[in-house]
């Protein structure tokens, strides 16, 4: 689209967008969302990226050789995080009882790997997302 | 490293190994084979391992987190889970081993690893299937089952293809909402996900709503029926298994069908109860459907002109047997129909990589020009022919056993008149095999020169047919050493 | 009367029973293939409304800790995550379901099922 209006708001919109984005991964254990809504709220941004200034130009900020890293790391982080309690000796995925810091209720730092899982599956989420409408835009 | 802890690794090795695997290479050269064949020696090295230390020291349950029952998430492993484990990570290992050099005429170049990628996430889900206890947990694995196997029907970018996947993707969306709808309504009346607290949870509601109980049963039955193609939702089955290429039609009509009946066998027995089950005549409609769709499948088979499509109808009707050894709910019909689910694994594969090896070699679907084809390739058409016979009913391979016990626990069960519709179904079976076999091996091909010579496939394909057909051959002259497994862990299913 | 009393007070389940029906009723009967992409999504959201409707606890609040209160009745957390997997689930296959639309597009040239078994019945009988 050539559109100046959409491309000078887009160009303030899409860092508060982000920000929020990550606010919710974050806080992924303390209030609602979670890893799924707030990485389908990174997507959105960047689809908003997409739509605004064109498929090259997006394609340069989040190339398929990056994504294809992210998805693939944060799978492995994730297992590896269940390895870890499998090698001190108890059942895959243990949270408190296998040395994870339990923490404070309320606080960032606290409740085990929950916050590290939730970051990966955010990440995650928010490139599948763009991966997949790259794709289908580039159909032709 | 405590041995409890060997079917997750296990699993865990082929999600690792699936995922990470487009990342690291590019190219499908012979690091690849070996990286893909090194991860089959240890699966089943390890579910072998399971397999022997349930018999020794029994079945064990295992939690993850450490929640316990009532929060968290179970996996029951126990003698049939083992044992099921075992005949995927083994047929699967052999289907492999054939699409090595088979898939090079079958797709493009750059599908070769985004192919492997899929086949690992269909094992990884199968596996997962077999394994839970927990409802939700089993609809989770059976999405991302349904997802897998439509990916590798459409690999191929063919327009039969595109069609065929997309009605296979509708029809079992539609199967596994209705599995959803029948979950919530189990959920709502006992509170509970896990198969065991559900089960206690049931004999106490049964007397105050049974009509929650009775739809719950309905909507699960109909959805797990879609997906496994009882008769008259059969409809995806003959355009999916017949335009897939050969190896994923032998993985899709070996495996993939048979997890949904032993998923029914679950329900049934487990979450429901024998009593409860009875009272709701689920076994009456499981036998009306299953011997209705053992005759109309053969009868379609035989208007056929195109060999795969042929050997998918020919699946339509061996899944009625299974269904009737369920239906018959004792303990000999159950192991019947268990059996009969390995047996049925061990030859429709065989006949589906045979098949794909003629086509491989002669590019050729029609079964009216199959003459004189048996001296041109005589180890892919022996080991057709041997799977066939097995088919039809003939002693000495392990197809004639399954139906032997099927009938046997028919009479035990003071239902006679089955065995009218089993001998049938064997005799309709025989009219669509052995017209292939005679033109094969005793109609001459006028412009062929040789008279006997030797298969020109690759080495990797006639293997996978030599182990196969070897491994039929065995088990039907020694059933005793599957029998004896089977009917030692049917009486702790059913209770 | 009973019957209108007893249906108002489980106004969830009722609606999402209709909805179901509906979305069943789509995919079925119309020949587009859009249309039964989009009512395999009216059946979904149906399932996911009957789900959370189960967790509902009257005179409940909202299932989140604060640091200082006391004891009180929560609504059941549990059907909320089981639903946030399943709508990853419909995600997936909505977003399949398109991409073979597309490729099926391109092959044949029209989206309506019924004109695809024409040109498929016509191209087959040799």
């Amino acid at each position: 689209m050539d559109d100046l209006i959409v491309k000078v708001i887009s160009k303030i919109i899409i860092p508060f967008m982000q920000v929020f984005g990550i606010f919710v991964i974050l806080h992924g254990h303390l209030s609602p969302g979670g890893g799924f809504a707030g990485g389908a709220i990174l997507g959105a941004s960047l689809i908003l990226l997409t739509l605004a200034f064109g498929l090259n130009d997006a394609k340069k900020k989040m190339p398929h050789s990056m994504s294809k890293l992210v998805e693939t790391g944060s799978i492995l982080l994730i297992i590896s995080l269940g390895l870890f309690s499998i090698l001190n000796g108890y059942n895959f995925l243990t949270n408190g009882a296998s040395g994870f810091n339990l923490g404070k209720t309320g606080e960032i730092i606290s409740a085990g790997f929950i916050p590290i899982a939730t970051l990966a599956i955010g990440l995650k989420v928010g490139s599948t997302l763009i991966t997949l409408f790259h794709t289908i835009i580039e159909e032709d | 490293m405590n041995s409890t802890h060997y079917p997750i690794i296990m699993m865990l090795l082929f999600l690792i190994v699936g995922v990470s695997n487009p990342v690291i290479k590019k190219k499908f050269d012979n690091i690849e084979k070996t990286i893909i064949m090194s991860t089959f020696f240890i699966a089943i090295s390890l579910a072998f391992y399971t397999f022997i230390f349930i018999k020794i020291e029994g079945p064990f349950f295992y939690n993850f987190g450490g929640w316990g029952r009532k929060f968290g998430i179970e996996f029951a492993i126990d003698g049939f889970s083992s044992l099921m484990s075992l005949l995927i990570v083994l047929l699967s290992a052999v289907i492999v081993w054939y699409s090595f050099r088979d898939i090079g005429h079958e797709m493009d170049d750059e599908n070769f690893i985004s192919y492997y990628t899929i086949v690992f996430l269909l094992i990884f889900s199968m596996l997962g299937i077999t394994f839970s206890n927990d409802l939700f947990n089993i609809y989770v694995f059976m999405e991302i089952l349904s997802l897998t196997s439509c990916g590798i029907i459409s690999i191929k970018h063919k327009k039969v293809n595109f069609l065929a996947s997309f009605r296979y993707l509708i029809l079992n969306t539609l199967g596994s909402l209705s599995f959803f709808f029948g979950i919530a309504l189990l959920y709502m009346v006992t509170g509970h996900l896990n198969i065991i607290e559900m089960n206690l949870a049931i004999q106490q509601v049964w007397q105050v709503t049974p009509t929650n109980i009775l739809l719950a049963t309905g909507f699960i039955f109909i959805g797990l029926a879609i997906k496994s193609a009882l008769f008259p939702m059969h409809i995806w089955l003959p355009d999916a298994h017949s335009s897939a290429p050969s190896p994923s039609s032998a993985l899709l009509s070996g495996l993939v069908v048979k997890v949904y009946i032993f998923t029914m066998a679950k329900v049934i027995f487990n979450v429901l109860g024998k009593e409860i089950s009875q009272a709701l005549d689920i076994d009456l409609f499981l036998s009306i459907f299953a011997a209705i769709s053992m005759v109309m499948g053969s009868i379609f088979a035989i208007a056929q002109k195109d060999i795969k499509r042929m050997l998918a109808y020919s699946s339509v009707a061996q899944i009625g047997y299974m269904f009737l050894g369920i239906g018959i709910a004792t303990e000999l019909g159950l192991a019947a129909g268990f059996f009969h689910i390995f047996s049925h694994a061990l030859m429709k594969s065989a006949l589906f990589l045979s098949a794909g090896a003629i086509i491989y070699k002669k590019d050729l679907r029609d079964i009216s020009k199959f003459d004189g084809l048996g001296y041109e390739l005589p180890i892919s058409m022996s080991v057709f022919t041997i799977a066939a016979l097995g088919m039809i009913g003939i002693p000495g391979i392990v197809g004639f056993m399954s139906k032997f016990y099927l009938a046997e626990a028919v009479i035990l069960a003071g239902k006679p008149y089955f065995i009218v519709v089993i001998l049938l179904s064997s005799f309709l079976n025989a009219i669509y095999y052995l017209p292939i076999i005679i033109s094969a091996f005793i109609k001459k091909d006028p412009d062929r020169e040789k008279l006997l010579e030797f298969d020109d496939i690759p080495r990797s394909m006639y293997t996978s047919l030599i182990i196969l057909g070897f491994c039929m051959v065995l088990f039907g002259m020694f059933p005793n050493l599957l029998m004896n497994t089977i009917t030692a862990v049917v009486p702790t299913f059913i209770n | 009367m009973d019957l209108i009393k007893s249906l108002l007070d489980h106004i969830n389940y009722v609606g999402s029973v209709t909805l179901f029906v509906i979305g069943l009723y789509t995919v079925l009967t119309h020949s587009n293939l859009l249309k039964k992409v989009i009512g395999i999504n009216i059946m979904e959201t149906s399932i996911f409304l009957f789900f959370v409707s189960i967790g509902y606890i009257s005179g409940g609040k909202t299932p989140i800790i604060y640091p200082g209160t006391e004891d009180v009745y929560y609504v059941n957390p549990l059907p909320s995550t089981l639903i946030l997997t399943g709508i990853v689930v419909a995600l997936s296959i909505t977003v399949y379901s398109l991409s073979l639309i597309m490729r099926l597009y391109k092959e044949y040239g029209t989206l309506d099922m019924d004109k695809i078994m024409e040109i498929r019945s016509e191209t087959q009988d040799e």
